[in-house]
């Protein structure tokens, strides 16, 4: 496997999960959530004190990442999205309120970096996690374990929202918030469950993207657009098509500026944050709705309905 | 009516009583400046304050009356400041036989090419005056580009997809400096004329009276603008565009409009900003502080309002020098344990946005809801009907 597809599957999968996590909250609080980014880059510094300090493989400090971002969400959930939601806030105070909250996590990121520094004597603001990684059949591991993760976690997901009564109560819920209440659905524990998973993906995504890219405390900070690209990609409706548009926007990403600078020369690297953005930028003036608006089975049937008279 | 008399209701017409207070506050800040000059802190904090007055402002416009939730700031700014740092001294260069191409930017020669232009810039001062306002109209003209250029795309989609496009194309633009050396001279940073160095050891303070006289005008402009048929035309889209529509109203247009005049008024700042310090680079302008920051003033001066926008920077631009300059007399415990207290300024961001949101959610001078008509004309048109009603 090309060193570029490695790091691009890698980054993606990192993409796929916040793009995700950004989806999965919209859906069902309506909230563009800006506080990925530092949960994101939390998410990341979990593991990489994991891995410092106790020594080990990234991944087995996996599932501490995950509650963590998860105690992220609820935090945010209990003191703050919470109080908004039940003033049926506009969805413009709704970002802005998280936009100040990924603030604050920013400040505690830096503190927390320089605490690392002083106490452990760690450089933690310049950090290459694929250093800490295996081999595995003659590749990075992460470029194998990563993806997995990644799709695994898709499949969970998928699982708990179809065969589950608390999933299916929450697709009730994102379809049609007044009637799901009416049947007696608690939207409370709902919109909580939304902060604990997407919370969780955050997390893990920025600790996955770290192992493709430099980490450092504004990591999130300059990855965001990109996460969003991901998720507007998607078409922000559904947690399926934010996953996909994640990945999209990191595989294309990578695969550009591959082939780009093989044409003319390395310096397209310094551009590279063009390509998810003429991407997302073509989707919303294309396709408003994202890959999910894109009218796929019309598209086949017309296709198919014109063969079919071309054969008869 | 006297001469006299049309003089005085002109001047009551031009200075309405919502200015007077801003006007003798400013006076009085001018005065204590002219008489305590000399101490940096405090002109730092001016000047801080004057620029980010007139780019709050310019969110206002485009935020608090028209709607466009403006998450991408910085790219207004970041057009305004590249302007003045690439083009004015290049032009200078070509007509003093300097290096004035893709080399004007190159480390190696900037330093050297551009005392050349301040020594000719000192010796003159209709070329000072020329260069500094021929800067602001290059600023202005590029901010203007550039929010034409963003609303292209962006501006028929709905608030939040706007607001995270915009905020992706001002991170683009920051990055689009970074690297291409040749515009600003990429991550190393560039040295730009100054047309105040005719002031010798009056320097700063000349250029924080000129910041200030810059950010009143704006002041008074957003407030024409406001009570135009224009910012009417802008408050409606944002209460509600459908039915702005259906009266007739282009909401496209008017959104561009807005957008541009806003972005002019942001690179303005920029440029001032970037001739005060003297030095251009790119990744002087983070988003953190050119667009989140001004955002946080707006919110806690209350949104739609101009002069509460006014009450908000100058609240939190002093609470935020202070916590730079007293960092370490104040948060010296966090040192104990290697924390730089410099973070803090990120804490007090974030509490006061959060703070204004959940307790204060129409920031401290709430927008008033003005008539259509003045209220003379208003009470005029009740009397008449009164009036009416008795015979």
């Amino acid at each position: 496997m090309a060193p570029w597809l490695a790091s691009g599957l890698i980054y993606s999968s990192g993409l796929a999960l916040t793009a995700g996590s950004i989806t999965m909250i919209y859906i069902t609080t309506r909230t563009f959530n800006f506080a990925v980014a530092s949960m994101a880059t939390f998410g990341f510094y979990i593991s990489y004190t994991g891995v410092e300090l106790y020594g080990g493989a990234p991944y087995q400090y996996y599932p501490f990442v995950f509650l963590f971002g998860s105690f992220l969400g609820i935090i945010c959930y209990f003191g703050l999205n919470r109080h908004l939601l039940r003033r049926k806030a506009a969805e413009i105070t709704l970002m802005m309120s998280t936009l100040g909250y990924d603030l604050l996590l920013l400040s505690f990121i830096q503190m927390y970096a320089d605490f690392l520094t002083h106490t452990y004597r760690l450089f933690p603001r310049r950090v290459t996690m694929n250093v800490y990684d295996f081999e595995l059949f003659g590749i990075r591991a992460a470029a194998i374990i990563l993806p997995l993760i990644a799709i695994a976690i898709l499949i969970i997901l998928h699982i708990f929202l179809t065969r589950t009564k608390f999933g299916v109560a929450m697709r009730a819920t994102i379809e049609n918030p007044v009637l799901s209440g009416a049947s007696g659905i608690n939207s409370d524990s709902v919109y909580l469950v939304a902060w604990v998973i997407g919370g969780g993906m955050a997390a893990l995504g920025g600790s996955f993207m770290a192992m493709a890219m430099t980490g450092t405390p504004v990591m999130g900070m300059y990855t965001i657009p990109l996460m969003f690209a991901g998720a507007i990609l998607g078409g922000l409706g559904s947690l399926y098509g934010g996953m996909l548009g994640g990945f999209l926007i990191g595989i294309t990403e990578y695969a550009g500026v591959f082939t780009l600078s093989q044409q003319f020369g390395p310096w397209v690297q310094g551009y590279r944050m063009a390509i998810p953005l003429i991407l997302m930028a073509a989707t919303l003036i294309l396709f408003p709705r994202g890959l999910a608006g894109i009218p796929l089975g019309k598209l086949v049937g017309k296709l198919t309905a014109t063969k079919r008279g071309e054969n008869t | 009516m006297t001469t006299e008399n049309g003089l005085k209701s002109n001047l009551k017409e031009f200075i309405t009583r919502k200015e007077v207070p801003v006007i003798v506050i400013i006076l009085a800040l001018l005065t204590y400046l002219l008489t305590s000059r000399g101490v940096p802190i405090i002109l730092t904090i001016f000047i801080d304050f004057a620029v980010f007055a007139i780019i709050t402002m310019s969110l206002n416009l485009e935020t608090g009356y028209a709607g466009v939730p403006q998450f991408g700031r910085v790219a207004a700014v970041i057009a305004g400041a590249f302007a003045v740092g690439a083009i004015p001294g290049r032009i200078l260069a070509r007509f003093m036989d300097l290096p004035y191409g893709l080399d004007y930017a190159s480390d190696t020669i900037n330093f050297r090419v551009v005392p050349e232009i301040n020594a000719l810039l000192a010796s003159s001062w209709l070329l000072s005056i020329g260069f500094l306002l021929f800067s602001l109209v290059i600023a202005a003209i590029a901010g203007a580009a550039i929010g034409w250029l963003i609303s292209r795309p962006a501006i028929r989609l709905k608030e939040a997809y706007l607001g995270i496009s915009l905020l992706a194309f001002g991170d683009f633009l920051m990055w689009v400096g970074h690297n291409w050396s040749g515009m600003v001279g990429g991550s190393v940073p560039i040295y730009v004329p100054d047309p105040f160095r005719i002031f010798a050891v009056d320097r700063f303070t000349v250029i924080v009276l000129v910041i200030f006289v810059a950010a009143f005008m704006v002041f008074i402009y957003m407030n024409r603008l406001a009570r135009s048929p224009f910012g009417r035309s802008m408050r409606m889209i944002r209460d509600n565009d459908v039915s702005a529509a259906a009266a007739g109203i282009d909401v496209v247009k008017v959104r561009t409009q807005s957008l541009v005049i806003g972005s002019a008024v942001a690179a303005i700042a920029g440029g001032l900003y970037v001739i005060y310090t003297g030095t251009c680079t790119a990744f002087g302008f983070q988003k953190l502080t050119w667009t989140f920051w001004p955002w946080a003033f707006m919110m806690l001066g209350g949104i739609g309002s101009t002069f509460g926008v006014l009450l908000g920077v100058f609240l939190l631009s002093i609470l935020r020098s202070m916590i730079v300059i007293f960092r370490y007399q104040w948060f010296g415990f966090l040192l104990e344990i290697g924390i730089d207290p410099l973070w803090l300024e990120f804490t007090l961001l974030g509490v006061v946005i959060i703070g204004v949101i959940l307790f204060m959610p129409h920031g401290l001078v709430p927008e008033k809801i003005e008539p259509m008509l003045p209220r003379r004309n208003v009470r005029r048109v009740l009397e008449r009907k009164n009036l009416a009603g008795e015979k």
